[in-house]
C-alpha cells in the first residue's frame, strides 16, 4: 500500500504523546505453552478479563473474525481474498474509522472454532495483528510501542514462514502477500524517519530507541528480504523461466509453494524499493536483473506491485541520468493506470494508486524538461493539464530551479538514513539532516549544470548553420560562454539507454532530435524529423470500413 | 578494532529469522563450498535460513558499461553479486581492490559503490581517504553520472566537508565544460594535488574526458583553443593528438568524422509491427 501521509502522522506523534498500557510484557498468549498450575490459573483469570472485554466487540466484527479464522484454517484463498479485500475494509469504515481494531489479546479467547487453542491459532493471531497494526499505521498515529510490537509481529510471521520445520502449508492471496512485504518496508521507512526526529521526544522514548538499535535496523530488514528470496529460490526459478529447464527442480520444496514463490518475488521488488530509499540506485536496478519488464511478468498480477515496480525503476533511472529510460518506465505505467482506471475506482487502493500516478506525472514532467521526448498522446494531454505551467517554467533557465525542486520533493520517495542519530550527543539532533533535502540538493546541482540548454536548443532549432559570434550576440553571451554551453548540450543529448539485457545495461546513444557539430566557429545543425505515420490511420479506417461492410451484410 | 565493533555492524538480531541469516553471512565467507542448497535435504532447524546465494556470476552479464567484467577479478564479482557485499569483514578486500584500481588506472564503479554501501551501514568503518579516492576516480568517468551516484550514498555532513566540496567544484567545472577554468582551479591550490595524488594518471584521465567531448562535438577546432582545453603544450600535446589520430595543420586541428560529430539529418520512419496487422489479416479470412 502507498501511505505517504506518515510525515504528518509522525509530526502528530511528536506533539501528542500517547502512552499505551495495552501491552502486557508477560502476555500468556505470546508464550509457548505454560504447564505450571499457578501460572495456568493466572492465565485463566486474565483470559476471563479478556473475554469480558471481548464481549463488547460488535457481533458483526465477531462473525467476521470467526469467518476469517476458519478460512485461514482451511487455506481457502478464494474466500480469504474477499475477507481481506472487502469485509475488513467495510468493517473498518463502519466500526473503526478512528479507533483501533479489538486488541489481539481480546479476540484470542473468543470461541472461534472448537480447535482452540492450536498452533495455527498463533498464526491466525499473527496475521490478525498484521492487519491490526497496519490499520493503526494507516488511520491513527502509531506510538513507539506500536512500532516495536509491529516489528516483533513481523518477526514472528517471517520466523514462522522461514524457520518452521519444512515449508508451511499456509496460503494467502497474492494481494495480501504483496501488502505484507510492502507494509513491512513502509513501517521500516516510517520508523527510520521517526527515529531521526529527536525533537519533542520524551526521555523515555529516546531511551527506548537508544537501547533497541536492532529494532527495524537496516540489516534485519535486508535479512528478511534476502532470506525470503533464498528460501523461495526465486532467482533460480526466474532463470529457468527465462532460459528453460526443470522448474520443479529449480523451485525446490519451498519455492514450489505459491506462498514462498510470491513472497520471494515480492521481496525482489521490495529490495528495489529499499535500495532506492537508501540512495543506492545502481544496486536497486541490479536487484531486478532477472526480472523482465513486460506484461507477462509476475508483478503485473498485483496492481499495487506493478505500479510500485515502475515507480522505483523509473525513479532510479532518473537519478542515474537515464532520462529516456525513466520516461519509458513512467509512460508505460501511466498508460496502464489510465486504461484500467475503471477497475481501480472500486479498489480500496485506488487513492494510493492515484497519488502515485500523480507523483509519476510530476517526475515525468521533470524528465521531459531535461530530455525533451515525444510522448504517448493521452499521457501528453494529461501531463499538460496537470503540469503545463511547471513545464514551461522549467524551460526558463535559473528561475525554473524552484519548480524542479518542488516537483522533486513532491514526487520523490521518502528517503531514509540507515543509522539512528547519536543519542549520546545532545547536539547531534541538530546535525541530523533530512535525507530528502540532501538528495534534492545533489539532483538540483545536476539540473543547474544544464539549465541553459532549453534556450540554446530553441535557438538552434531555427537554423541549419550559424556562426558562434552571431548566435552569441543573439543570446547576449560571450562567444566563449556559448562554446561551453554547446559542449554541455552535446553531452546532455546523449545517454545510456536500455536496448536489451538487464536493466542496468544500455548503449550510449543520442536521445535528442537535435544534433549539431562545430567546424571551428561555425555551428552545423541537423534535426531529426519523424516521418508521417500512416499505419495507424490506415489500420483504424480499415477497421471502420470492415464494420460498415459487416453492417451492410447483416441487413441483406 | 573491527572485530570489537562487529556487534554493532551485524547486530544481535532480535528474532530468529535474522539470526539465521546472520549465521549465514558469516558461514558464507568461510564455507563457500557448502553454500549450495540441496532441496532434498531440508535445512536443519538450528540453521534455518542456510545461505544459498546462488552463484549468479556465471550467468550474469557485465553491469557497468564503464567496467568490463573481464578486468574484474572473480572474487570481487561474486562478492558484489551476493549478500557478502553486506559483510563488514569484506570491506578490506574491496578497499584493496580500489587501491589496485588507483595504481593500475582501472575503474570499477560497482565495486566502489559497494564500499560506500558498507560505510553507509557501518559508519565506524569509514576511511576518508578511501572516499576521496572513489570520488576522484569517478571524476574520470564523466560524462557518466558516477560522481553523483557516490554522493547519494554519503551523508549531508560528509558532503559538506571541505575536501568533498573541493572535488564537487571540480565536478561542476567538468560537467559545465569549463575546461580552462578547471585547470586554473586545479593548479591554484595544492590541496587538489594532494587529494588526487593517490590516483595515478589523474590528469591524463581528465584529458581523456575532455578529448572525448571535443571528439563528439568538433570536426575542426583551432589548436589554440584545444591546447587550452587540454592544458598541454609542445611535444606532450603533439603526442596526445597523434594518439587520437587527430592532425594539426596551420593552427587548425582536424578530427575524423565519427557517429557523434557528423550531425546528419535523419528522418525517422515508422516501423509497423506484425502484431498491429493481425486484426486486418483476420478480416481477410472472413472474406
Amino acid at each position: 500500500m502507498y501511505q505517504d501521509t506518515f510525515e504528518e502522522e509522525d509530526l502528530a506523534a511528536e506533539i501528542e504523546l500517547v502512552t499505551s498500557d495495552s501491552y502486557h510484557a508477560e502476555d500468556p498468549l505470546d508464550e509457548e505453552y505454560v504447564d505450571d498450575a499457578s501460572i495456568q490459573q493466572q492465565v485463566l483469570l486474565q483470559q476471563q478479563q479478556y473475554a469480558t472485554a471481548g464481549a463488547q466487540i460488535p457481533d458483526g466484527v465477531k462473525n467476521f473474525i470467526g469467518h476469517f479464522h476458519r478460512h485461514i484454517l482451511d487455506n481457502n484463498v478464494y474466500e480469504l481474498h474477499s475477507v481481506y479485500e472487502n469485509s475488513f475494509n467495510k468493517l473498518t469504515e463502519k466500526y473503526f474509522p478512528k479507533s483501533t481494531w479489538p486488541e489481539p489479546e481480546y479476540i484470542a479467547p473468543l470461541p472461534l472454532t472448537p480447535f482452540y487453542p492450536t498452533t495455527s491459532d498463533q498464526v491466525f493471531l499473527t496475521l490478525y495483528r498484521e492487519l491490526y497494526y497496519r490499520h493503526i499505521y494507516s488511520r491513527l498515529t502509531p506510538t513507539i510501542e506500536h512500532r516495536f510490537h509491529s516489528y516483533e509481529n513481523y518477526c514472528d510471521l517471517f520466523n514462522y514462514i522461514l524457520n518452521s520445520e519444512g515449508p508451511v502449508t499456509l496460503e494467502l492471496p497474492n494481494q495480501w502477500l504483496w501488502d505484507i512485504i510492502d507494509e513491512f518496508i513502509y513501517q521500516f521507512q516510517s520508523f527510520c524517519n521517526y527515529r531521526n526526529r529527536l525533537k519533542n521526544k520524551s526521555d523515555e522514548e529516546i531511551a527506548l530507541l537508544r537501547d533497541n538499535p536492532q529494532i527495524w535496523s537496516c540489516y534485519s530488514v535486508l535479512n528478511v528480504l534476502y532470506s525470503l528470496i533464498q528460501k523461495s529460490r526465486i532467482t533460480e526459478q526466474l532463470l529457468v523461466s527465462k532460459h528453460g529447464g526443470d522448474m520443479q527442480e529449480a523451485a525446490g520444496e519451498y519455492g514450489s509453494r505459491p506462498l514462498y514463490k510470491m513472497l520471494g518475488y515480492f521481496s525482489i521488488v521490495g529490495l528495489l524499493r529499499v535500495h532506492c530509499l537508501l540512495g543506492d540506485y545502481t544496486l536497486a536496478l541490479k536487484m531486478m536483473d532477472n526480472i523482465e519488464l513486460n506484461k507477462k511478468a509476475l508483478f503485473a498480477r498485483v496492481t499495487a506491485c506493478h505500479v510500485t515496480t515502475f515507480y522505483y525503476v523509473g525513479f532510479a533511472y532518473m537519478m542515474m541520468r537515464r532520462y529516456a529510460d525513466a520516461i519509458k518506465a513512467f509512460s508505460h505505467i501511466l498508460v496502464f493506470i489510465q486504461r484500467t482506471k475503471q477497475y481501480h475506482t472500486r479498489s480500496y487502493q485506488y487513492d494510493q494508486i492515484a497519488k502515485k500516478g500523480d507523483q509519476m506525472y510530476a517526475l515525468l514532467a521533470v524528465c521531459i524538461a531535461l530530455c525533451p521526448t515525444r510522448l504517448d498522446e493521452t499521457i501528453h494531454t494529461h501531463l499538460r493539464e496537470k503540469y503545463g505551467e511547471q513545464l514551461s517554467k522549467m524551460q526558463k533557465g535559473e528561475e525554473g530551479i524552484p519548480t524542479f525542486e518542488d516537483l522533486f520533493l513532491y514526487a520523490c520517495p521518502k528517503f531514509i538514513l540507515p543509522n539512528g542519530p547519536n543519542f549520546e550527543d545532545p547536539n547531534a539532533a541538530n546535525l541530523n539532516s533530512e535525507p530528502h533535502i540532501h538528495h534534492s540538493k545533489i539532483f538540483l546541482n545536476d539540473v543547474r549544470h544544464q539549465i541553459t540548454i532549453p534556450t540554446l536548443r530553441s535557438f538552434l532549432k531555427l537554423y541549419t548553420t550559424m556562426g558562434i559570434d552571431k548566435l552569441a550576440a543573439f543570446l547576449e553571451l560571450e562567444p566563449e560562454e556559448l562554446r561551453t554551453q554547446l559542449l554541455v548540450l552535446k553531452q546532455k543529448s546523449r545517454q545510456t539507454r536500455w536496448s536489451s539485457g538487464t536493466l542496468l545495461e544500455g548503449e550510449y546513444v543520442p536521445t535528442s532530435d537535435l544534433d549539431f557539430c562545430l567546424k571551428q566557429d561555425m555551428i552545423h545543425i541537423a534535426e531529426s524529423k519523424v516521418g508521417r505515420r500512416y499505419a495507424d490511420w490506415f489500420l483504424r479506417n480499415i477497421g471502420k470500413f470492415q464494420d460498415i461492410v459487416a453492417g451492410l451484410e447483416q441487413r441483406n | 578494532m573491527r572485530a570489537a565493533k562487529e556487534g554493532r555492524a551485524v547486530p544481535n538480531m532480535y528474532c530468529d529469522v535474522t539470526t539465521g541469516v546472520r549465521g549465514g553471512w558469516r558461514r558464507a565467507t568461510h564455507h563457500k563450498s557448502h553454500a549450495s542448497h540441496d532441496p532434498t535435504h531440508p535445512t536443519h532447524p538450528t540453521h534455518p535460513t542456510h545461505p544459498t546465494h546462488p552463484s549468479m556470476s556465471s550467468t550474469m552479464p557485465s553491469i557497468s558499461p564503464s567496467a568490463p567484467a573481464k578486468t574484474r577479478p572473480e572474487v570481487i564479482q561474486s562478492l558484489i553479486d551476493g549478500v557478502d557485499r553486506y559483510n563488514p569483514d569484506n570491506v578490506s578486500i574491496l578497499e584493496e581492490y580500489l587501491t589496485a584500481q588507483c595504481q593500475n588506472e582501472d575503474y570499477d564503479l560497482m565495486a566502489n559503490l559497494a564500499i560506500l554501501k558498507l560505510y553507509q551501514f557501518n559508519p565506524h568503518l569509514t576511511t576518508d581517504q578511501v572516499i576521496f579516492n572513489i570520488l576522484v576516480k569517478s571524476l574520470t568517468a564523466i560524462p557518466e553520472p558516477d560522481f553523483n551516484l557516490c554522493l547519494y550514498l554519503l551523508t549531508e555532513q560528509m558532503v559538506a566537508d571541505e575536501p568533498i566540496q573541493k572535488l564537487t567544484l571540480l565536478q561542476q567545472l567538468l560537467e559545465e565544460a569549463r575546461y580552462k577554468n578547471f585547470w586554473e582551479t586545479y593548479d591554484s591550490d595544492e590541496l587538489y594535488k594532494e587529494l588526487t595524488s593517490e590516483v595515478r594518471g589523474f590528469t591524463s584521465a581528465i584529458r581523456k574526458v575532455i578529448a572525448n567531448v571535443v571528439n563528439m562535438t568538433y570536426q575542426t577546432i583551432s589548436s589554440d583553443l584545444l591546447r587550452s582545453y587540454l592544458h598541454l603544450e609542445g611535444d606532450a600535446y603533439k603526442s596526445l593528438l597523434a594518439s587520437y589520430g587527430w592532425s594539426d595543420a596551420d593552427g587548425v586541428v582536424t578530427i575524423p568524422i565519427n557517429k557523434h560529430n557528423e550531425a546528419k539529418t535523419v528522418v525517422i520512419r515508422e516501423n509497423i509491427k506484425f502484431e498491429q496487422l493481425t486484426k486486418v489479416i483476420g478480416y481477410s479470412n472472413e472474406l
